[in-house]
């Protein structure tokens, strides 16, 4: 058997991973001066090759239907052709198993910058109340750690990344930060704020990952609505633009691409010597060394390493001496309704491309009001409208209620634009039917054991769907609309999104004050293992209703400083 | 991606940094990029018989006609679309000539030619009477798909009923045949006009115009603002 090819060099950091965490990692330990590598399982990101913007369908012959119409057999790109999704649901010989009974999908990115090359870019910090949410409902756990430890950290995040929003007198929901002006709402998003205001739900300019002014070399976004195509001025944040490669230019950043990791290596005192990884292109197994080691892979992939790297000492996987890897895996709750608007028929018609994404949104406005609902935690409110680029299957609608002729294209003008839809995105409380551990009986194809899945949704997830959608529906009806989305008995089906499928998956090496309850200390530092990071998504102790990217780069940031400093101390 | 609008990206890129405004005409440059992308010459078709390509451009026209407004499916290139993804998927192409054969049999057992040659009456009626079904086909598909999904209806028979049609194989293929031509002709420059998006710019400061938020307001139960 051939021998494990060891890099001859000793870094000062390996960062598994180069989405939110990995990047923001590599950005400040680089910034410290410290020598990293960054391994990451998929190519490195061509900008050129990868991002279509503003392409139009009729650019390409298939119009975004894909090679032989593979978006009309349901095999095309997860978000349409057009998106710069580098990964899916599915990747070919690298699979998951789900239990019995379960259902969950799960979204991996396999390109340097993960999944922030297209995410929605939605910023929102976290708030006060979200740091102890069991002290406020007995429910869950608390955070091993308050607000006003991780706000500084926000702010600093909020600043490099450039994110649009408003101060409000540090609303509960969402507290005051530094933001970026945003631009001007859309009509249907005026009408919907108006709505809201006789509804009493607080609608606000939203907090988005965009730079509207000129920001270290950023040029300000110029409002062609196609963040998930990826962004060539880097206008909308990514982990791969904004953060590795300025790193590369620094001289201290390795980069190792098409690097699936394996394992977390230890030296038999308790202390991480590196990874292991298997090169995809010569499928080799190689040994990178270094003096700590960070965790950025996604939560479910980091808890897999974990839970795969078993020794002697560690029986249970690296730092999982609590049994808590894995455990705990929340998405976000998810539920949409759209509507017709007929106040909208035959307007004037204008850009509506905007920063991609509402201008506006809701944040959650009950959070007193806790005890007169029957659901413990909140949620806020996406909206979409407008009139988008045709594309494939945008008047497929009109197609089939005229049958053929001039009525097809009637039926299109007429209510083109006219839609309008919400989108609720809403806390879970962590439950211990919900988790992934290892399939001792399948492997991927570089041999690696994989991940089986395993979800259930609580009451408290299905009523909070319900008040969605309501509240949906009286926006909608409220504003002179109708809604045009599901029917009754479809609810009991698609009544509440499929377990994964809000890409937030989260929680599954969480931080506690304990080490018999939590894997991760409150600077994402393993209790068991004193350097070795888990700075992705598996440090959340809870799913507030915010999406988790801002999180991630405040506490990656946050996690970067204390191990340069910890370094330098001597202490790591 | 071409050269020229990789060029119009380009100088969007350099206007923005040098001023930090765009000029109207630096924006009309990528539409214009665009449009010279996907001018073409004469086609031939990759998959489909003479035949078939005529009758599948008459598809085109019937299903998406020129109007008052705007041109039909055909000036939009529908049936070089579909032929284009048919070379690259068997299953697609065998979609179309089956379908196409089996109009072509319909409208001999109707009115003793291809579907083809025949006046645009009898064609109607035949189109008339696969969507009349179709929409039959489609109730019962959307509600015994819908309660099948429905835990609290499992093992409920009482709304399946056969569709009772012998024009399925046509319901199925005409589907098809309206699914690509529509997406054809919307996704095109054509199509994009008639609807009236108007976006895909880089513009340096987004505003919505006081004429459109007037209409909408004066339309609906709220007071106009601002």
């Amino acid at each position: 058997m051939a021998q494990i090819q060891r890099s001859p060099e000793i870094y000062d950091v390996v960062v598994v991973g180069s989405g939110a965490g990995g990047g923001t990692s590599v950005r400040v330990l680089t910034e410290h001066g410290l020598k990293c590598a960054l391994l990451e399982a998929g190519p490195m990101l061509d900008v050129n090759k990868e991002f279509k913007e503003h392409e139009w369908p009729h650019d390409v012959g298939h119009r975004g239907a894909e090679d032989g119409g593979a978006a009309y057999f349901g095999k095309g790109k997860p978000f349409g052709y057009f998106s710069t999704t580098s990964g899916g649901w599915e990747l070919d010989g690298e699979p998951y198993t789900v239990g019995e009974g379960s259902e969950f999908r799960w979204f991996r990115s396999r390109i340097i910058g993960g999944r922030t090359n297209h995410y929605g870019r939605m910023s929102f910090r976290f708030s006060p109340y979200d740091f102890q949410p069991y002290s406020k409902d007995g429910l869950g756990w608390d955070w091993p750690l308050t607000y006003d430890e991780i706000a500084p950290y926000y702010d600093k995040a909020e600043k490099f990344v450039g994110v649009t929003g408003s101060n409000h007198n540090d609303l509960p929901s969402a507290p005051n930060g530094q933001f970026l002006k945003p631009p001007q709402p859309k009509v249907h998003e005026m009408l919907i704020k108006s709505s809201c205001d006789k509804l009493g739900i607080i609608c606000i300019p939203n907090r988005r990952a965009i730079v509207t002014e000129p920001m270290k070399g950023r040029i300000p976004c110029h409002y062609c609505g196609q963040c998930g195509r990826g962004c060539r001025t880097a206008s909308a944040y990514s982990s791969s633009q904004v953060e590795i490669f300025p790193a590369m230019k620094s001289g201290r950043l390795k980069v190792f691409d098409n690097a699936m990791v394996r394992e977390v290596t230890t030296d038999g005192n308790g202390k991480a010597t590196g990874v292991i990884y298997i090169d995809k292109t010569t499928r080799r197994e190689k040994h990178i060394r270094a003096k700590a080691v960070i965790l950025a892979a996604s939560s479910c992939e980091s808890s897999r390493i974990l839970l795969n790297s078993k020794t002697k000492d560690f029986p249970n996987g690296v730092a999982n001496g609590s049994g808590v890897v894995g455990r705990f895996l929340m998405d976000t709750v998810g539920f949409g309704l759209s509507g017709y608007v007929p106040a909208l028929e035959g307007m004037p018609k204008y850009n509506t491309d905007g920063f991609g994404g509402a201008h506006l949104y809701m944040p959650w406005w009950l959070w007193d009001k806790h005890n007169k609902l029957d659901f413990p935690r909140g949620y806020h409110i996406e909206i979409g409208g407008g009139y988008g680029m045709p594309g494939i299957g945008s008047f497929q609608g009109a197609a089939r209620r005229a049958g053929y002729g001039k009525g097809i294209k009637e039926i299109a003008r007429k209510e083109y634009g006219a839609s309008i839809g919400f989108a609720g995105r809403g806390e879970m409380i962590p439950n211990v039917h919900s988790y992934c551990e290892i399939d001792k009986g399948v492997v991927d194809k570089w041999g690696i054991p994989v991940l089986k899945f395993h979800f259930k949704w609580s009451d408290y997830e299905w009523k909070q769907a319900r008040h969605m959608e309501k509240t949906f529906a009286d926006i909608i009806t409220t504003m002179g609309g109708r809604v045009t989305g599901l029917s009754a008995a479809q609810r009991e089906a698609d009544g509440i999104s499929t377990p994964g499928t809000i890409i937030h998956e989260v929680g599954t090496t969480r931080m506690g004050v304990k080490p018999t309850e939590s894997a991760l200390n409150k600077y994402c530092q393993a209790h068991e293992v004193k350097n070795l990071f888990v700075v992705d998504g598996g440090f959340f102790v809870s799913n507030p209703d915010k999406n988790p990217t801002l999180t991630i780069n405040a506490f990656a940031w946050r996690s970067a400083d204390y191990l340069a400093e910890e370094m330098r101390k001597g202490n790591v | 991606m071409s050269n020229s609008r990789r060029d119009a990206l380009r100088q969007i890129a350099i206007a923005l940094t040098a001023t930090g405004t765009l000029s109207a005409q630096a924006a009309q440059h990528v539409h214009s990029a665009a449009a010279a992308d996907t001018k073409g010459g004469k086609y031939t078709p990759k998959v489909f018989t003479a035949h078939e390509w005529s009758t599948i451009t008459k598809l085109s026209e019937i299903v998406v006609p020129a109007d008052d407004h705007s041109g039909s499916a055909v000036d939009a290139g529908a049936p070089q679309f579909v032929d284009l993804l048919c070379s690259q998927n068997t299953a697609l192409a065998e979609i179309f000539t089956g379908g196409i054969a089996w109009f072509d049999a319909e409208m001999r057992k109707r009115a003793g030619k291809v579907f083809l040659d025949a006046t645009p009456r009898e064609q109607s009626a035949m189109l008339d009477e696969i969507v009349a079904a179709e929409r039959t086909v489609r109730e019962l598909n959307t509600e015994s798909g819908l309660y099948a999904r429905a835990p609290q209806y499992k093992g409920f028979a009482g709304y399946t009923v056969k569709p009772g049609t012998d024009l399925a194989p046509g319901v199925q293929f005409f589907d098809w045949a309206r699914r690509l031509i529509v997406d054809a002709y919307f996704t095109s420059p054509i199509g994009i006009k008639d609807v009236g998006y108007i976006g895909n710019l880089a513009v340096s400061k987004y505003e919505v115009p006081k004429a459109a938020i007037d209409y909408a307001y004066n339309r609906s139960p709220f007071k106009v603002v601002g």
